[in-house]
């Protein structure tokens, strides 16, 4: 496996305000979805939106593919294969459900490709394909979240970055949200997630990254992740073995 | 008191005019945010064009648009380029758009009248003054030809954003600009040439106003506040309002002026605006704005 | 586990020390108390001025375009509420007590005040309609209006319309003609500014500031927005309006062009962003700096429209090198001396 998107000594904030992230260490390897949990503030969404051209960086490298990306447009990004959705509600509210899919697909030269993308999205999300000419602005939050899931998945990247699927969105919705993430594994897309709830999103991938305070505190394989003694300190403040436990 | 069908033909004949000047205005608010205070002022740069080439070399105005078209498109991507690139950044955007093209209107402005003075100007074509008659009612000749240009020129705005690959990116970006950065759409560029097709189409208009109505460098005030509380009522950045805008305020201002003459007139846009703000400030079509 | 750093508490011997603080106030007092005395003793200085009249003029002016300035920067600073056709108060003092001279014989002197009130109570009336959005329409708005009463004046034969109304002259001779005009104008000034002082220190303006930063979080934390950004509105109007009344008489003629021409606004406008938006000094120096290059343009050049051009060039680029302003640049730079410093 290759390291497909490599973060190193990244700094990054907001107009003058200071730095969320502090110095981020962080490889995601080709194939191996990760998603990235952590307390309210570490700095998850800000990552996603560095490494996507939203927010540029104020110090460090971002290497895709061994190519130095940081500072870049999203547009160029997008050439390059890293795809975003992010937080917020981003479908086009005017324009149809196909319309924006075809939207997604607006990097693409090749029209025979985009009939055939459009169709397999079709597919994989079929409440889209009974609304395909509806107004997306109409949507439930839900499907309007599977449309820009959708969308961003036209381009077939090579890197998925997706902040907080399930947010505002039903237990049942944000399921199929998850599941469709968990397909992509085996394909040409590699997944990296932010997500609050962090046993859903780690269900979902293969490899777990906890972020606090604006830099990596650890890794490791998503299933175990979750048993590590350190989480229990990070999310809830008690160090291990220090005096006076919680009483159970 | 004339009869009421004639006025409201004269008021639908004006409305296209109208549209087409509020349409690259309210373009430019929808892509990019900017609340361009200059865009009459550039009309007006684009009618002295439009008089200069009648009067020395007899270039019919409605042909000048062949003229102002490309002329101001090129201005408008270099004032673009120039101005608002370093303006992004600011914290309050739209604030400093209004003030920066406020103060790029001061200077037009000062620019045409050292030029220029402040004669009122017109262009004299034969159709300015002639008229047919379509049964009981008087059509001025002109004023048609704008009318039928307005909307061409309109309908083929509305083609190129509805089916080119271009105008779907400017649309995108319209509706929300981080979903159409995401997709691939580079914004700056679609910023920038959606400027120049503002300004482009103030050009077409500055053609035809130079012989719809006498101007002169000051004038652009008028017209600016005009096209402005047209936009409010449609909503700002909507296409379909400033078309609608455009025509209810046109046939208003049609029977205020019927009614009480023609100084009224513009009077009725402002007033319009005072109630658009009093009953619905997001006018027809538009989304509240946050600045 | 990540290391836990804490600030120390700044040392108790780093506080800024008392005799400090109170040395920063009492040199901005000496400088008011320096300034009133220069303002208001100038015109008895007569003997060791020559061009007294001329002098006593460009006095007036800065006096009257400091109080214009203020008393813009209240919505447009403090408030963060750009207002383009702010003269139409201006004109609307103007017309109000030129009006009431020239049919009823009252004197602006006395009738000045109410002028001020007509155009507060105006800019009460409008603002309860346009400042419900937070979008531009606000902006527009005040361009509209400033159209709208310059308009109707046009129409207006009671008052000359177009071509204007004469005046009767004050009675006094000719070579005090200019003094009450001039003490008329410094009330407007101290008034206007001392409006400002009080805004930038009281509670009123803390709010407005608030909502000049981020109107939905004020809102949530209580304040009253809309009644905020209507009264700042409208006291914003008083002085201009007063201003109005005294120079409608100072002319002896009043002519819509003199008062609704935009380029009054986009006077007030450059002025309060290029000393310094949300200051109370900035306003001021803006005045001054501005008055006096237009005096000096119009004497070596005359009054051409380049001078509409050079407004629009310096503000542009005030806006997109400067935005702060000389007092807000200063400030930032952390060199604003003690006595321009009269917001803290």
């Amino acid at each position: 496996m290759s390291a497909l998107l490599e973060l190193r000594d990244v700094r990054a904030g907001y107009g003058k305000g200071p730095d969320i992230l502090q110095q981020v260490d962080l490889t995601i390897e080709e194939g191996r979805s990760a998603c990235i949990i952590g307390p309210n503030g570490a700095g998850k969404s800000t990552l996603l939106k560095v490494v996507a051209g939203i927010l540029s960086p104020r110090a460090g490298e971002i290497l895709f593919r061994g190519e130095p990306v940081a500072g870049k447009r999203p547009d160029q990004l997008l050439r390059r294969g890293i795809s975003y959705v992010p937080q917020e509600r981003s479908v086009f509210p005017t324009m149809t459900v196909r319309e924006n899919l075809n939207m997604g697909a607006y990097s693409l030269s090749d029209k025979s490709v985009v009939a055939e993308r459009l169709e397999r999205v079709l597919d994989m999300f079929p409440v889209l394909a009974e609304r395909r000419n509806q107004l997306a602005g109409t949507l439930s939050g839900g499907e309007q979240q599977m449309l820009t899931l959708g969308r961003a998945l036209m381009v077939k990247p090579a890197l998925l970055m997706v902040d907080e699927p399930s947010l505002g969105l039903a237990p049942q919705v944000a399921d199929l949200i998850f599941e469709t993430l968990q397909h992509l594994d085996g394909s040409e897309t590699t997944v990296l997630l932010v997500e609050q709830n962090a046993h859903r999103g780690l269900e979902a991938v293969q490899w777990g990254i906890v972020l606090d305070l604006g830099t990596k505190r650890f890794e490791g394989p998503a299933n175990s992740i979750l048993d590590d003694p350190r989480i229990r300190e990070l999310y809830l403040g008690t160090r291990v073995g220090s005096a006076p436990e919680v009483a159970e | 008191m004339t009869n009421v069908l004639q006025v409201l033909v004269l008021g639908l004949l004006l409305g296209g005019v109208y549209a087409l000047m509020a349409s690259g205005l309210t373009l430019m608010f929808g892509v990019m945010r900017v609340v361009n205070l200059a865009h009459a002022a550039f009309t007006i740069l684009a009618a002295y064009i439009a008089f200069y080439a009648f009067t020395l070399f007899q270039v019919d105005p409605v042909v000048s648009i062949l003229i102002t078209m490309p002329i101001m498109f090129v201005v408008g991507m270099v004032v673009y380029i120039a101005l608002f690139p370093r303006i992004e950044n600011s914290p309050k955007y739209v604030e400093m758009t209004v003030l920066a093209t406020f103060a790029l209107a001061l200077i037009v402005e000062g620019t045409l009248t050292y030029f220029f003075t402040g004669i009122f100007r017109s262009t004299r074509p034969d159709y300015a003054t002639d008229s047919f008659f379509w049964g009981d009612l008087f059509v001025p000749k002109g004023q048609l030809w704008a009318l039928a240009v307005s909307l061409v020129l309109l309908l083929a705005l509305w083609a190129f954003l509805k089916f080119t690959k271009f105008g779907n990116a400017v649309r995108a970006t319209m509706q929300n600009r981080t979903a159409a950065e995401i997709v691939g759409v580079n914004v700056r560029q679609v910023s920038t040439v959606s400027f120049g097709v503002g300004m482009a189409l103030a050009g077409a208009s500055g053609s035809l106003l130079s012989y719809l109505f006498p101007f002169f460098p000051a004038r652009h005030w008028q017209w600016v506040a005009i096209l402005l509380s047209l936009i409010v009522l449609g909503g700002l950045g909507s296409l379909k309002g400033a078309f609608i805008g455009a025509m209810a305020l046109a046939v208003a201002s049609a029977f205020v002026t019927d009614r009480f003459g023609p100084t009224w007139s513009p009077v009725t846009f402002y007033l319009a605006l005072f109630i658009v703000l009093l009953v619905r400030p997001q006018g027809l079509f538009g989304k509240v704005v946050r600045i | 586990m990540a290391d836990i750093h804490v600030e120390p508490v700044v040392e108790a011997d780093e506080a800024p020390a008392p005799e400090e603080r109170r040395g920063g106030s009492r040199s901005r007092m000496i400088v008011g108390i320096l300034v009133a005395v220069v303002v208001l003793g100038l015109p008895l200085a007569r003997p060791w001025i020559s061009a007294y009249n001329y002098v006593l003029q460009v006095g007036l002016l800065i006096l009257m375009w400091v109080a214009m300035a203020s008393s813009w920067n209240i919505i447009g600073g403090f408030a963060g509420y750009i207002s383009l056709g702010h003269n139409v108060f201006f004109g609307i003092g103007g017309y109000f007590s030129g009006l009431l001279l020239a049919y009823l014989g009252w004197s602006p002197f006395a009738t000045a005040l109410g002028a001020g009130v007509v155009a507060m109570a105006v800019g009460v009336l409008v603002g309860l309609i346009t400042l419900r959005t937070r979008g531009p329409a606000f902006i527009i708005s005040t361009i509209a209006l400033l159209l709208l009463v310059h308009n109707a004046i046009d129409n207006w034969e009671l008052a000359g319309a177009a071509s204007g109304l004469s005046l009767p002259l004050p009675p006094l001779p000719v070579e005090w003609l200019k003094v009450p005009f001039y003490y008329g104008m410094a009330f407007c000034a101290f008034g206007a500014v001392g409006l400002a002082y009080w805004l930038a220190h009281s509670k009123f303006g803390l709010g407005l500031r608030a909502l000049s930063q981020d109107e939905t979080k004020a809102e949530v934390a209580g304040i009253n927005t809309r009644m905020y950004k209507v009264t700042a509105y409208g006291l914003s109007a008083f002085f201009i309006g007063v201003a109005g009344a005294l120079f409608g008489y100072s002319l002896s003629y009043l002519r819509p062009t003199t008062f609704f021409e935009i380029g009054l606004a986009a006077q007030m406008v450059l002025m309060s962003i290029l000393g310094g938006r949300a200051t109370v000094a900035g306003p001021v120096i803006g005045a001054v700096i501005i008055t006096a290059v237009n005096e000096y343009s119009v004497v070596q050049f005359g009054a051409t429209p380049l001078n509409i051009v050079v407004t629009g060039l310096i503000l542009l680029a005030t806006l997109l090198f400067f935005p702060l302003g000389i007092v807000g640049s200063l400030r930032e730079a952390g060199r604003l001396p003690r006595w321009l410093d009269w917001d803290s």
